[in-house]
């Protein structure tokens, strides 16, 4: 079984074209398992309920935003260590050295080619 | 610029938009102007927050990606969005209107349709209320947008050839033309 086959993922943004996009270029890495939320509170719900190894998160979301959801992962002993991808809009330095701070494992700007998206999912897992 | 342009922004702060560009603001003292050709602008606002913006995008027509290019209008879409929402919008609450998306060369690839049909696509597969649009057509438009309240002003712009064709075929036809809208403005 090869790290493609192994890998669960969960998708975090608030418009459903975005997730639509991220998970096309999903299913054109060859990723099989995935599973999507459409905001930070019903990302933390799902994880609560079902831990993934790689989490790809927008920024921008009303209520809890990306940076807050990463937060929260990092400082649950039960999600600690689980991978996290950013993905905005606006990468501008403030938002990307918070990110960091919070122990964000990589980030991808919009918009992104799969090839991109996939090299970004390597740096933090592996060689797919 | 006539005097009854001149007029109709007197008062105003002008915000232009290029292609690419996204504005948001919660001015009331402001218009958002740009000029569209195949391009189409967006133009969304809340009327409770008292807040809008627009964005002006064109979708790259050469792109072999497996989306087609379509990743930039919806990035174009996001970022307007987001900054609605970030200056106080709420989501459910946004109207949007679309207008551009013209065919401006005699091409096999008509961007300015492709670019109307995605901008059509994305409002309503996002669930946004979409108020109305003009889009398509050939002739450019000039638009102008009070991103508090939505009010829109769009003037199609002249398109010579358009004209000399239409010239043409009165002459030959000897009837008079069925469309004098040219140049007009109008409000909606």
């Amino acid at each position: 079984m090869s790290l493609k086959d192994k890998l669960h993922i969960l998708v975090v943004d608030d418009m459903s074209t975005s997730r639509g996009l991220i998970t096309q270029a999903l299913d054109e890495i060859g990723i099989v398992n995935y599973r999507t939320e459409n905001d930070g509170a019903n990302a933390w719900r799902s994880l609560g309920a079902k831990p993934v190894h790689l989490i790809l998160s927008d920024y921008n979301m009303p209520g809890m935003d990306g940076l807050q959801l990463l937060e929260g992962i990092r400082s649950n002993k039960a999600t600690a260590r689980t991978g996290f991808i950013l993905i905005t809009g606006r990468a501008d330095p403030e938002t990307i050295n918070k990110g960091v701070q919070l122990g964000m494992n990589n980030f991808i700007k919009k918009p992104f080619q799969t090839a991109q998206l996939k090299a970004c999912i390597e740096k933090v897992v592996g060689p797919l | 610029m006539s005097l009854a342009e001149a007029e109709a922004i007197k008062g105003f702060n002008v915000q232009p938009l290029l292609q690419g560009d996204v504005q948001v603001s919660n001015d009331p003292q402001l218009v958002m102007t740009t000029i569209l050709g195949s391009c189409v602008a967006a133009c969304m606002w809340d009327e409770v927050a008292g807040v809008g913006g627009m964005n002006h995008f064109l979708l790259p027509g050469t792109e072999t990606g497996s989306n087609g290019g379509m990743s930039h209008g919806v990035h174009a879409m996001e970022l307007l969005v987001n900054g609605l929402i970030q200056a106080g919008a709420r989501r459910e609450r946004l109207r949007v209107k679309l207008l551009g998306g013209a065919k401006m060369f005699n091409s096999r690839i008509d961007i300015g349709t492709k670019n109307a049909e995605f901008a059509t696509w994305f409002v309503k597969n996002e669930g946004f209320e979409l108020v109305d649009c003009c889009l398509g057509g050939q002739r450019g438009r000039n638009l102008r947008f009070w991103p508090v309240g939505g009010r829109i002003q769009r003037r199609f712009m002249k398109d010579t050839r358009l004209i000399e064709e239409e010239s043409a075929q009165r002459i030959a036809s000897k009837k008079p033309a069925a469309e004098t809208s040219i140049g007009d403005v109008q409000l909606f």
